[in-house]
Parts: C-alpha cells; structure tokens; sequence
C-alpha cells in the first residue's frame, strides 16, 4: 500500500503544470548558475595569473631596495574553483593586499569595487537559486499535500478505505521528496558533467567530496521547507491560509532573520569602526617615525666620526645602527599593529559568532554559512588569507630592511645596487583542509537536521490528529 | 449491515450535531437520509466512516464497531460523497487504479476498469482523458464506479446528486437501484427529495441531530414528499419536541412511525 501511495504522489505530481513548470525553470537557473559561475571563476583565474606577472614584473623593475620596501608587493587572492558554485563574500572582499614595511596590509579591490553594478544584483550562484528559488519550490509543491487533499474530498475518499493514517503521510513524504527531487537532480547531475568536462576548471579529488558535501546541504535545507510544507498543511484547513503561512515563515527565514542577527549582534558586541583602528595605527607609526628620526640624530651627534677614524670603517657602523634601528622601529610598528589587530579582530570575531548564532535560527542561514565553508568563499576563509599575510608581512619587512640597509651607499651616489628577487620570502597560504571545513559546518547540518526532524514529527503528528471532514 | 444505536456527537464546543440516533439499514435496502444543513446527516456519515468519534452509543458496519475497529470497518464499506473530484491529472484509469488498490482489489486489469466504468456510463473516449476535464455529473459517475469496484457490502453517499443535472442525476440513481438488487445496504444523505422518492425503500427525516420521522416506501405511497418535509420541519420546528420518541426506527414494517405522524 506504500508503495500504491508514493506512485500516486509521484504520479500526481510530474503529470501536473507545475511540475513541467519547475523542471524547467530548474533546469535553467542550475545550468545558467554553473555557467555563470564557470565564467565567472575563469575570468578569475586569468585575472590572477594577470596579477601575479604583473606583481613579478613591478619587483623587478624596481630600481633599489627602498623603493622596493616601500612600494611593497601585492599579494592576490587565488580563486575557489567551487565559488562556481557558492560564490560567498568572494566577490564583495578584497582580492589583493600590498605588504609593505610601513602599512599594515589589507585586502582591497573587490569585484562589487571595480563593478559596483555586480552588487546591485548579487551572484547568480546555485547556493543563492537553492536558498532562494528551490526553497520557494519545495513549498509550491507541499503547501496543500494534506489540505489540498481535503479540499478536494480525496482525503476522504482515501480514508474511507482500509488505509492507516501513518502509512498515509510517510507515502505522501516520501513521494513527495521523490518528486521535488526529480526536477532538481537531472540539471543537478547535468552541472557535475559540466564542471568534469568544462576545460581549465581542474576540481581535485576533495573538490568533488566537498562538492558532493554542498549538494547533500541543498538536499537537506530544501527537505527543510518540504517537512515545513506538509507541516503547515497538516495544520490549516485551506491551502490559501496554508500558503500565506508558509510564505511568512519563508521570509522570516530567508530575509528578516539574517538582517536582524547582524543588528543585534551589533548591538550587543559593538567594536571599533576600521577608521578608528587606521587611525590608531597612523598615530603610532608618526610617533615612532618622529621618536626614529630623534634617535637617529642623537646617534650621529654622539658617534661623529672622528678625526683620523677609518671613514668605511663608521660608514659601517653607521650602517650596522639604522639597521637596527629599522628593524627595531619597524618591530615596534608591527608589533603595535598587530596588538591593535588581535584586539580588534577579537572583537569582531565574538561578534560574528554572535551574528552567526542567532542566524542560524534561520536554516536559509545554515545553507549559506555551510555552502561557504564547503566552497571556501567564507569569511573565514577571507580572514585566514589575510592573516596569512599579516604574518607575512613582518617577514617581508625583515627581508626588505636588511637589503635597504645593506645596499646603502655612502659615496653619496644613493642606492643603486640592482635589486635581486632570488631570495626575497614568498607568501604562502594554506587552503583549509576538508575536516576543518567540515568541523566548522557540522552545526549548520546539526541546525538542518533538526529542522527536519522537528517538523516531520509535527506534519506526522498533526496528520495523524487531521480533521478530515 | 448499518447498525447504529443511540449514537450521540457532541463537538468541543458543545454543539450536539447527532443525538441519541438509532437506525438500521438492511441488505438490499436504500434509506435516505433527509435534513436541512446542519441537521447531522454528514456528521451521520462521518461517524460511520470512523473520521469522528462518537460521544456515546455505536456504530456497527458489519457487526465491526467503528470507534473501535475503525480500519477493519473499512474493509465493509464504500463511500461516495457529495462533491468527487478525484484527481485531475489522473485518468479514470489512473484513478480507478489507486483507489482500487486502497481498497486492497490489486488485482484489477484496465478491462475490469473499462466494464465498470461503462456500467457507469462513462463513455469510452472519456475512460483515458483527464479526469480535471469532467463534468460534475462524470465526476460522480466515476465516484461511483470506485464504489463498485470497491464491492463493499454498504454504502454510504453524502449529498451525491447534489449539482447533478436531470439526466445524469436519474442516472446515477439507477445505478443505486442495480447496486441496492445486488444486496448492498445503501445510505444516502440527500437534499434530492424528488429523486429519492423513487428509489428510497426508506426515508427519514433529520432536524438538529435527531431523526424526526421515519417512513417506508408503502406509507409514501400518496403522499407528496416534499410537501411533507417541509410541513413535518415546521411543525416539529413550532412544537420544538424533542426526537427521542422517534422510538424503534429500525423496525422495517414501519409500525414504530406513527407515534411521529
């Protein structure tokens, strides 16, 4: 008899207009946010190996170390081959960073920066198509499965044969998912053929398990609102009310609550705007310019080279002192920076775990921390390379002070040694690795699960209880 | 067999839709059931489908208490209601097939679905088109030919002719007539008092959940039926009396009536 009854909700559902309608829409939308996405990451991609020849040939043009150290290099940001398909904060953080030996280094240049007409739209990612579209449909598909029924007398009718309630709503779930199912997994399977053969987009072995771990979030978050979907309708008796309330629960979900966990967090974990902490790190790298400089003198005042005094002798030495003495006062600046950074990057972080938390109420938020994490577009991914880069800013400075100093000449000619990349530090990054990416998403499928659960029992229980008259 | 004895429904809200009801219906028997709204005829109905529980007495189909065997009751009973509108994007075919394996007949072929829906009246052409694109009066035909599939020994049918137009509605009730000489007990709520006049073997009158009068085919010989409920309803209505002397309704000669006259 189950399985009578998840023919039929199957049966019932791909003959109808709506499923034509949402098969191909699904279609659609999936293949053209693959598409997009494809397009999207490969004009990346060239624009990063743009970037990085560009940087290379900047460093070698370069006339001496000075220069150099104050010009600094830019590091950019690599692409995630999965912001094909969840594009994250990708595009609205920076994608390249200066490092330098004065300024703290920071990302700017995002895509919505150089395009602001991108952000007026957003990414037509297929995280945002399941969040937004596939969710809608997943109530278009279930809001009057139960009352829809009783509308019609079907209920009735089907009832008045020998058939348990039980066996009734798990034949409706299961054929129900069957069917929203169908329209999604054909376009789905058809991406993955296109992401396999599409040339230049080499997905490594975990791309693909992190990939399969996105598509499993998609599946549960839209088993979300199909459980919320014969919920509701298990709970109404019209499916006009039935849909008017999913829809209000949609919104809630899908708008109100990501906006309002963002305010409140705020609110109650406020931190320093990014000027104040600038401004900060502006009026204590003065200060200790100005403190350099006083230093600087005082020295020369006191270590004059004296008469008959080996003048290549103290040249050296005089040398071997601002040496130091950069390195020390460039030790002061970062170690200052970065003190201001810890601290604000505290705060800030409590404040997003906040945001974080309360939005997860939402599982429209779940999805998209999840999506993140898995496709390595989050913010925290973002924050890792720039962190990244923090740390290798000292690194930098270091190499950059020492062959300043060193290819001072005192002759008077300036600096003119020519300038040698062979052993300048290399930035290195370290994408997450997929259990620490998974770690960090196991509450997301925790909230999702939870969901579900909590909404079947209650469609299970409420049916079980329906008035069917 | 529809056996029900002193049945009695009180909502929550302490509305008493059926009230202390007894009745029989017999094999080979139709008995309409006739009331304005709200008089209990469908909350009649849907006590005996087991979609309510009743407050006190029973309800027997077969023998088998609903309240207590509801599921097994099932097996015994066939149920057409007022409005069928099955599901549009099946076929008759398609619809017969679901409800058909419901009722646990899994071994039906397309040629069993085609006699019966021919014995119905359906005609061919209209055996594999949608069934969203049927008339009302198709709609109930097929209702129906569920109902014979099913092959229940009762029957119940809340308001079928109901919208019907003349012909489809005369129709219908001739294949009641062949389902009652095939010794289903039949009971039908119904506004249909002309109609019903010529098939009914009983009728009965319902106002706010009591059943006010009960006639057989022999006492309505004569009689204008519709003049009679209506005059019945207002003067029950004027003298406010309770139902509860309606006394033995079950008895088939009728002789328990009179003390309503």
């Amino acid at each position: 008899m189950l399985r009578d009854i998840i023919r039929k909700e199957i049966l019932e559902t791909i003959t109808s207009p709506k499923f034509v309608f949402t098969f191909l829409l699904c279609t659609i939308l999936i293949l053209l946010s693959v598409y997009t996405g494809i397009t999207n990451y490969r004009a990346e991609k060239k624009e990063y190996d743009a970037a990085l020849a560009l940087n290379k040939k900047n460093l070698e043009s370069q006339t001496n170390y000075q220069t150099l150290a104050g010009l600094g290099t830019k590091i950019n940001r690599p692409p995630q081959v999965l912001s094909t398909i969840a594009s994250g904060v990708s595009e609205a953080v920076g994608r390249v960073a200066t490092v330098n030996i004065a300024y703290d280094p920071s990302l700017v240049d995002s895509k919505y920066e150089s395009n602001p007409v991108f952000s007026i739209f957003g990414a037509l990612d297929l995280s945002f198509i399941v969040k937004i579209v596939l969710s809608l449909f997943a109530i278009l598909f279930t809001y009057d499965a139960i009352v829809g029924e009783k509308e019609r007398g079907t209920l009735k009718l089907t009832l008045s044969n020998r058939v348990p309630r039980d066996r009734l709503i798990m034949g409706k779930v299961i054929g129900g998912y069957i069917s929203l199912l169908i329209p999604l997994i054909i376009p789905l399977i058809l991406s993955l053929l296109i992401l396999l053969v599409y040339p230049n987009l080499s997905l490594a072995g975990e791309d693909w398990l992190r990939l399969l771990l996105m598509f499993l979030m998609f599946f549960l978050y839209l088993s979300v609102f199909f459980t919320l979907g014969l919920f509701v309708s298990a709970r109404t008796s019209k499916s006009s009310t039935s849909f008017l309330v999913l829809l209000f629960i949609w919104v809630v979900f899908v708008t109100i609550i990501p906006k309002v966990s963002v305010l409140t967090a705020s609110q109650i974990r406020p931190i320093p705007s990014v000027h104040e902490i600038t401004a900060k790190k502006d009026a204590f790298l003065q200060q200790i310019q100005a403190s350099g400089q006083k230093e600087a003198l005082e020295w020369m005042k006191q270590n004059s080279p004296k008469e008959g005094e080996d003048q290549k002798a103290w040249q050296e030495k005089f040398r071997k002192y601002l040496e130091d003495l950069q390195q020390g006062l460039t030790s002061k600046i970062d170690e200052n920076n970065a003190a201001l950074e810890r601290d604000y990057q505290l705060r800030k972080r409590a404040q997003e775990r906040l945001a974080v938390n309360i939005s997860r109420v939402s599982p429209a938020s779940a999805l998209m921390f999840a999506s993140m994490s898995l496709a390595r577009t989050g913010v925290d991914e973002h924050e890792r390379f720039l962190a990244s880069i923090r740390s290798y800013k000292p690194i930098f400075t270091k190499w950059a002070n020492s062959k300043m100093m060193q290819s001072i000449d005192f002759s008077g000619g300036g600096q003119t040694t020519k300038v040698v990349l062979d052993d300048m530090p290399q930035h290195k990054f370290e994408a997450e690795t997929i259990g620490k990416s998974l770690s960090r998403t196991i509450p997301d499928f925790g909230v999702m699960l939870v969901f579900i659960v909590v909404f079947f029992a209650g469609a299970y229980v409420s049916f079980l209880k329906y008035d069917v008259r | 067999m529809i056996e029900i004895t002193n049945l009695t429904k009180r909502y929550e809200d302490g509305q008493l839709a059926v009230d202390d009801l007894t009745l029989k219906v017999e094999p080979g028997e139709i008995f309409c059931m006739f009331g304005a709204n709200g008089a209990g005829k469908t909350t009649t109905i849907n006590l005996l489908l087991g979609f309510l529980p009743p407050t006190s007495g029973t309800a027997l189909i077969e023998g088998i208490d609903v309240a207590k065997e509801p599921l097994r009751s099932k097996d015994y009973v066939s149920f057409v209601s007022e409005n069928v509108t099955l599901y549009g994007n099946f076929t008759a075919y398609q619809n017969l097939d679901y409800f058909s394996k419901l009722a646990g007949k899994r071994h039906l072929t397309k040629a069993d679905f085609a006699r019966v829906l021919e014995s119905v009246g359906l005609q061919e052409e209209a055996h594999n088109a949608r069934t969203r694109t049927y008339s009302k009066g198709m709609r109930q035909k097929l209702g129906l030919a569920i109902a014979l599939l099913k092959d229940a020994p009762n029957v119940l049918l809340d308001e079928p002719t109901s919208g019907l137009d003349p012909k489809s509605g005369q129709e219908f009730l001739d294949l009641l007539l062949a389902m009652r000489d095939r010794g289903k007990s039949i009971l039908m709520s119904t506004h249909d008092i002309f109609r019903a006049k010529f098939i009914a073997d009983r009728v009965g009158f319902m106002k706010r959940g009591r059943l006010v009068m009960l006639k057989s085919r022999a006492e309505l010989e004569g009689e204008d039926l519709t003049e009679l409920y209506i005059q019945y309803m207002e003067e029950r209505s004027e003298a406010g009396r309770p139902s509860a002397d309606v006394g033995p309704v079950e008895r088939q000669d009728g002789s328990g009536e009179n003390r309503q006259g």
